[in-house]
């Protein structure tokens, strides 16, 4: 099977709550040329594309069709990915296999999302609206978050009951779930493209945000984002022609299990912090990369995290610690930028979200670790393996990554 | 610095007519008067839903047995609310358990009283408080308690 | 390519109004074809989904789906653009030796929302086509017919005929949602105008519907089926989305789309080399359009063509099955024209088959006027 690389990556110049100096396509053509600029490389070099974003969010129906002109994307093949929050990875995805299937050799990935031209939270609650208000009309009291955000996919409600399972099962308590979120915030404070950036945050500035739903703080929660990110994935072949150093792909994998959401129209059959789909994903990726002890020798992790728990959470669940362990190692100072096992040094999601691109800047961070480009994030120890992991859907869909700085020997 | 225009604009999705499976939910909601909770029951895998599904998500078939569940659980997780969607205080913290009721496979969540938010714990076993005068809607075991 | 990739099977349902859930529908539609190949779920190694949120009314439409297709815990994905683009990717999971099977699923209940048209409507640009309120689907579609007219010095009746064509075909397919038995282009005349030139019997009908559709490598087509339909070729490309750059008498990204898939099929004369096609034409005048850009006929050639030669017994059939006419579930219309070949590659297409029908070009779109096109090619 072919090898695939990632030869080039842009973002726009910022991730910030509201981007009021450019529309839809402008915002996206800013990535876009942001990608070519870093690369040298130019429309006529890519053969095709695929382009992710949660469209819902913004109320434009499959935007490509309307970026197209601004992204060079006209007489190419363009495909549209949309999985929810694994968008941006299953996005990458999908063009690793326009590449692996030998169909194509260059292909650039384009994923945004601008959600402060829509209504997140009407974005949010539409995983569910009909389940809600199917709720609503048989008379159900779902006044109190606890109630109508708990049916809500994605906001606070339905994560609580996740977070809450977590901390029962490991051990770990609200204070490291503090703790974890001071940490991605002062990464991110080191990432020029990270959004909710905090030098000085700590455990104890964070237990001071209001709970909102026990255990989810608001300093556990992710902002939402305007922000555009792109990736050139290539073939070993044309990669060679074209870049000096390539992010190479060892193995991919997606998981779906069913929606975990606990509304009461559906009961949910698994628990929402056992997460299966990634127990599984994981496997399958570390299988296909040849990956026997992930410990020993992933040196890199980028979780998608939207509530800060989560990055504890998939550590255990990705196999990169034992379940319960993830919280000593955050005690033990081994997750911060210059530990043992550092993990999302660019803030994850809980600093930056612009949907369609979260579970993408996933897999573009631990590129920029190998390849050493991360700046002043850059971890302290050498990137050799990276894993990249993507969360989406009503709690279920998980895409895992595996990066290298060399490619697969079959 | 180019200029820009903040256009605000409605987007009307107008309203959609949902229609969403009804089965499972009738079923359950048939126990409600007696005060029963009625699940359905895969015959391969033995997994019971509750509210029932016309089909089973492990084996991908139809399935229709129903079966009574009973209506003391264990609490798997669980949530404490502070305030509305639109973040008004509530006048009391809420607490919604996620609970597995014995016999049952699936988890259904609910809001628990008599009880000290403080002393809610994952693994504390919860009964439904049956509403007096049932109408044979959810409502009728919306409430549950310490066992 | 290294190894051939097969339709082993599909199960499709498409009405005026399906009395039915989203969740009832997949587990129909992927159960009964487990059922007809004699496998169940565990056989399929990784799904695609094609559905789109703003026709299913919730955001990640198909969260709900995956457990009644099957998914439950398997590797999937979703492309929100027509199905046969979901079919392009499945190929490209087959093709990269990871997977030997895939199935795809399709689908949506126009029953959910006031108007079909209001997908269409979504693309718009929000700060000024939405604003102006002049353009919309059909509109839109309006204006491709009369551009097509001009250009070519046509008169209405040759629509007219294109779509009795069509809604006569369609009445022959017990798959197919509407139909009109003998339909003339007198009677589609008599409908009235919707966006002039453009008739309501030039235009889809609302439809529910999807399909399920199950790939698979050439190791394991023989031990599911006598009768595979293999992938041969495979394109898509897309054209601007200002209409007032575009040509609408022509279908510029749909030409380009059909020369990726016949290059790779190794077709070198599509006039000759392909039996029949099935074009996703969701408006009369759009059929001609496509057919010229599939390299068909040449431009200009629709009125020779219409002239008797492609319909079922021509020598070059053109939506023998009724096409989108007689049925249009949006994200599975393509997926419905590949199943549509699929029937009478097989031989099993009954009253609508086609004499020779070994080779077939089918066509997707999405995007205002299709602006954006998917085009494969199969055979026996």
């Amino acid at each position: 099977m072919r090898n695939v690389g990632i030869i080039g990556i842009g973002y726009t110049p910022v991730f910030v709550s509201k981007r009021k100096d450019v529309n839809i396509p402008e915002m996206i053509s800013e990535a876009v040329e942001n990608c070519y600029a870093n690369t040298g490389l130019a429309p006529k070099d890519v053969d095709a594309m695929v382009f992710g974003n949660m469209h819902t969010f913004e109320g434009v129906n499959m935007p490509h069709l309307w970026a197209a002109d601004h992204i060079a994307a006209l007489g190419k093949p363009v495909m549209r990915i949309a999985t929810g929050g694994s968008t941006g990875m299953s996005a990458i995805h999908a063009a690793y296999y326009h590449i692996a299937s030998g169909m194509h050799d260059v292909v650039m990935v384009v994923c945004f999302e601008k959600q402060s031209e829509g209504d997140s939270q009407v974005g949010l609650m539409g995983i569910v609206t009909p389940e809600l208000m199917a709720m609503l009309q048989a008379g159900i009291d779902v006044s109190g978050s606890s109630g109508m955000g708990a049916i809500a996919g994605g906001s606070a409600g339905a994560i609580a009951f996740q977070a809450c399972s977590y901390l029962a099962r490991s051990g770990a308590g609200i204070e490291h779930i503090d703790g974890m979120a001071a940490l991605e915030r002062r990464n991110a404070a080191k990432n020029p493209y990270a959004h909710l950036k905090d030098a000085n945050a700590t455990a104890a500035t964070i237990a001071e945000t209001p709970l909102i739903s026990y255990p989810i703080r608001f300093g556990h929660i992710c902002p939402t984002s305007d922000g555009a990110t792109v990736a050139i994935l290539a073939s070993e072949e044309k990669a060679a022609k074209l870049v000096d150093e390539v992010a190479w792909i060892h193995g991919i994998a997606n998981c779906a299990s069913d929606a975990s959401a606990g509304n009461i129209l559906e009961g949910v059959i698994t628990d929402p912090a056992e997460q299966m789909p990634c127990q599984i994903a994981a496997k399958q990726a570390y299988k296909r990369a040849g990956i026997e002890d992930p410990k020993k020798e992933i040196d890199y992790v980028e979780i998608y995290n939207g509530f800060a728990h989560q990055t504890l959470m998939f550590l255990e669940k990705l196999g990169m610690c034992e379940v319960g362990e993830a919280h000593k190692l955050l005690d033990a100072g081994d997750l911060e930028i210059n530990g043992r096992c550092p993990v999302n040094a660019s803030g994850g999601v809980v600093s930056t979200n612009a949907i369609g691109t979260s579970a993408m800047n996933r897999v573009t961070e631990c590129a920029l670790q190998i390849l050493g480009r991360a700046g002043e994030h850059q971890v302290e120890k050498d990137v050799h393996k990276a894993l990249a992991h993507g969360w989406g859907g009503l709690m279920q869909y998980v895409t895992v990554t595996i990066l290298a700085d060399a490619p697969q020997k079959s | 610095m180019e200029e820009t225009r903040i256009v605000n604009a409605t987007w009307d999705v107008s309203t959609f007519k949902y229609r969403i499976e009804g089965v499972g939910l009738r079923r359950m909601l048939s126990g409600m008067k007696d005060a029963k909770l009625i699940g359905v029951k895969c015959p391969e895998c033995t997994t019971v839903y509750l509210p029932g599904s016309f089909y089973c998500r492990k084996c991908h078939i139809a399935i229709d047995e129903a079966v009574e569940v009973s209506d003391h659980g264990e609490v798997m997780t669980y949530t404490i609310g502070y305030a509305d969607v639109r973040g008004n205080p509530l006048d009391e913290p809420r607490v919604s358990p996620m609970v597995k009721f014995d016999g049952c496979d699936t988890w259904i969540m609910g809001v628990l009283q008599g009880v000290k938010p403080e002393d809610v714990h994952v693994g504390m076993r919860v009964k439904i408080a049956w509403a007096e005068d049932r109408t044979g809607s959810l409502q009728d075991m919306m409430y549950f308690v310490p066992e | 390519m290294d190894k051939k990739v097969a339709i082993a099977g599909y199960r499709m349902k498409g009405a005026c109004d399906l009395i039915t859930t989203r969740e009832r529908l997949t587990f129909e539609l992927t159960r009964g074809l487990f059922d007809d190949l004699g496998i169940d779920r565990h056989y399929v190694d990784t799904v695609i989904f094609s559905t789109n949120d703003f026709l299913d009314g919730r955001t990640i439409s198909n969260v709900f789906l995956d457990p009644p297709a099957g998914a439950y815990l398997k590797d999937e994905s979703k492309v929100e653009m027509d199905g046969l683009n979901a079919l392009m990717y499945a190929f490209m999971r087959i093709q990269s030796g990871e997977y030997e099977s895939a199935l795809l699923v399709a689908l949506s209940l126009c029953g959910y929302q006031v108007s079909p048209y209001l997908y269409i409507e979504y693309t718009l640009n929000p700060a000024y086509d939405r604003q102006l309120g002049l353009l919309n689907e059909l509109s839109a579609a309006g204006l491709q017919a009369q551009s097509f007219l001009s250009k070519y010095g046509y008169s209405e009746d040759l629509i007219d005929e294109i779509a009795a064509q069509n809604l006569r075909n369609a009445a022959l397919n017990p798959d197919q949602a509407r139909g009109m038995n003998d339909a003339s282009g007198k009677d589609v005349k008599q409908s009235p105008y919707l966006y002039e030139p453009l008739r309501e019997l030039h235009t889809y009908p609302a439809t529910d519907g999807g399909c399920a559709v199950l790939l698979v490598s050439e190791d394991k087509a023989g031990e599911l089926t006598d009768k595979p339909v293999w992938v041969l070729g495979m394109g898509q490309s897309i054209e601007t989305y200002y209409l007032g750059e575009r040509g609408l008498y022509e279908s510029r990204s749909t030409r380009e789309a059909a020369e990726r898939a016949y290059r790779m099929a190794g077709i070198d004369d599509p006039k000759r080399k392909v039996d029949f096609a099935e074009v996703s034409s969701l408006f009369a005048p759009q059929e001609p359009i496509l057919c010229e850009a599939l390299g068909l006929y040449d431009p200009g050639g629709a009125a020779a063509a219409y002239g008797g030669d492609n319909d079922i017994s021509g020598s070059l059939p053109i939506n023998p099955s009724g096409g989108p006419l007689g049925a249009h579930p949006i994200c599975a219309t393509g997926l419905f024209r590949l199943n549509e070949a699929v029937k009478q590659l097989r031989g099993e297409a009954g009253k609508n088959q086609v004499k020779k029908a070994e080779v077939a070009v089918v066509h997707a779109q999405d995007g205002v006027c299709a602006q954006q096109n998917a085009v494969v090619v199969l055979g026996t």
